[in-house]
């Protein structure tokens, strides 16, 4: 569904991204895992057009989309849910789920149904419906977690990218969010999930992808990166045993 | 006693224009943080075409009121399209190289280039804009007030308040509030953020004309009646707040009001001193805080 290839990305005249290569098969939960600084959340914002890549290919379906404008790469179903939540706080919760729709809402994409799938949001994040007519700017870091990603999902995407869910977030939030990515996966939404906490990432996702200093490091099937000892050396220390679900 | 009435309800009608011109400031600080100087221009060039429509239109036997309704939406597409040129040809670039100067720059020549046209189409003398309502004023206890400074008030808040409906109730309206809040990721949304910065600057210019055409039958549509209106327009739009709100409003009645009281117990001829000491003051008072955080951060 989503095939990357060979990415080199930066900022001005920094690279930061040298060259990745990763694969999200239709259907399944990828993970790329990484310490703070290595390039995730480049990578997702090379992915989604916030930033052009200098080189190197990104394959939605079988559409090039490298180089796009961000808004054409959402209109072809990438939907981001980014670092830092993003969301418009001056507009209200049931807004900022409209807007996710709205290359659907404006004849770009499928319209289906927007405000059942609104109505789904609300059933999906229950502390959303309470709040619906609330500015997203007065809602909880957790609620604005929920409101990102519902906003995100309202696209009905083809890949869904998450960046970080679980940042920021009180232990008992970072366990409500990854039960909802399981929910979210077995619905089979096609995903890739960025996050610092890999132990609870590896435990959820498919397949995973470890990232130093902008290359892959490492990669496999989660369940064989979860045993593997460097990978636990590294990434799975004690100061990340707290995001267990 | 009557007098003061009088010349609030007169200060309220020049405040109305002045609050419509600072709204219009204020559609494009909240998408882009850039504004139009050429502003006053907008509504000198609004008043000038809407003046050639009207002289059109009767001349080919329309009444001058219904010229004049036939004429507002063909002036309102005008200012649409002006605007959308100002921010095509002035400021994209701009914004694209993050150039602080250069949407200043720009969009200053660009207004001396309007005015210098209108000139040369219209001539350098201030022309009389047929009045679409009898100019005979309506007496309202101690206030006597022309029907066409009604439709003034009543004319702009309603343009302010669609543009308010449009942002709260339609998708494309919700679109360019988000884009206000965050650019890049009222783009992840799937919006076209350059598109609504454009449409920013459309509508921005379309508030100008609008204010132009209204104002034009009271007073005289010429080339230069729009620079002075925009620069006091622009001292309103710093003191009621760039970012949002109908803080411009009651910025344009205070220095509307405050200048009809200059005007009768100082001189007429010192009429726009407040406006003008206002913007002074504000640039006095506010050096590097005009165009928003950014600017001081970088200091
Ligand atoms: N907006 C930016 N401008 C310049 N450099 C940046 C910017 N954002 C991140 N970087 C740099 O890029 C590198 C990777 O950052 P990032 O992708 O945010 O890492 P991660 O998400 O894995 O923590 C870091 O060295 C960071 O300092
Ligand atoms: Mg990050």
């Amino acid at each position: 569904m989503l095939k990357v290839t060979n990415l080199v990305a930066g900022y001005g005249k920094v690279q930061v991204l040298h060259g990745i290569s990763l694969e999200v098969e239709k259907g399944t939960l990828v993970t790329l895992i990484g310490s703070n600084g290595a390039g995730k959340t480049t990578t997702l914002r090379t992915l989604s057009g916030m930033i052009k890549p200098s080189a190197g290919s990104i394959l939605l379906g079988d559409r090039e989309i490298a180089g796009l404008d961000a808004f054409k790469i959402a209109r072809r179903g990438l939907a981001h849910s980014p670092e830092g939540r993003r969301v418009f706080p001056t507009q209200t919760v049931a807004d900022n789920l409209l807007l996710g729709a709205f290359p659907r809402l404006t004849g770009a994409r499928p319209k289906n149904d927007v405000m059942a799938d609104r109505d789904r949001m609300f059933a999906l994040f229950p502390r959303l419906a309470e709040r619906r007519g609330q500015l997203a700017g007065t809602l909880s870091g957790g609620e604005q977690q929920m409101l990102a990603m519902g906003r995100a999902l309202m696209l009905e995407p083809e890949v869904l990218l998450l960046d970080e869910p679980s940042m920021g977030l009180a232990p008992k939030l970072v366990a409500e969010v990854f039960s909802i990515i399981a929910r979210l996966k077995a619905e089979k939404i096609t995903m890739l999930l960025v996050e610092q906490f890999a132990a609870a990432a590896l435990e959820v996702a498919d397949f995973a992808y470890v990232l130093e200093n902008g290359r892959i490091a490492a990669s496999g099937p989660a369940a064989t990166l979860k045993n593997d000892p460097a990978v636990r050396a590294a990434y799975l220390g004690a100061a990340h045993a707290s995001a267990h679900v | 006693m009557n007098i003061l009435a009088q010349l609030i309800v007169s200060g309220i009608v020049v405040g109305m224009i002045y609050g419509v011109i600072a709204f219009g400031y204020q559609l494009t600080f909240s998408t882009s943080k850039t504004l139009n100087f050429g502003q006053g221009e907008a509504l000198t060039l609004g008043a000038l075409v809407g003046l050639s429509l009207v002289w059109f239109l009767t001349a080919r036997g329309l009444g001058i009121g219904l010229a004049y309704i036939v004429m507002l939406p063909l002036v309102l597409m005008f200012g649409l399209a002006q605007g959308a040129v100002v921010e095509r040809l002035g400021v994209r670039q701009a914004i694209k190289n993050k150039s602080e100067a250069g949407w200043i720059m720009a969009t200053i020549a660009l207004g001396i280039i309007f005015r210098n046209i209108a000139e040369n189409l219209w001539g350098r003398d201030a022309l009389k804009f047929p009045s679409p309502l009898p100019e005979i004023a309506i007496v309202v206890g101690p206030v006597r007030i022309q029907p066409m400074e009604v439709v003034i008030v009543l004319g702009a808040l309603a343009m302010m308040l669609a543009v308010e409906a449009f942002n709260r109730k339609s998708i494309f309206g919700k679109a360019v509030v988000a884009t206000a809040s965050d650019r890049d990721a009222a783009g992840l949304m799937g919006i076209n953020t350059g598109l609504v910065i454009t449409f920013s600057y459309a509508l921005s210019s379309m508030a100008a004309a609008f204010a132009g055409v209204l104002i034009a039958p009271i007073t005289l549509a010429g080339a230069t009646m729009g620079g002075v209106l925009g620069l006091k327009a622009f001292a309103v739009a710093i003191i009621g707040g760039l970012s949002s709100g109908l803080g411009v409003v009651v910025g344009g009645l205070i220095l509307g009001i405050t200048e009809t009281f200059t005007g009768y117990y100082i001189s007429t001829g010192y009429k726009d001193v407040p406006g003008l000491v206002l913007l002074l003051l504000v640039l006095a008072l506010k050096p590097t805080g005009l165009f928003g955080k950014a600017v001081i951060k970088k200091v």
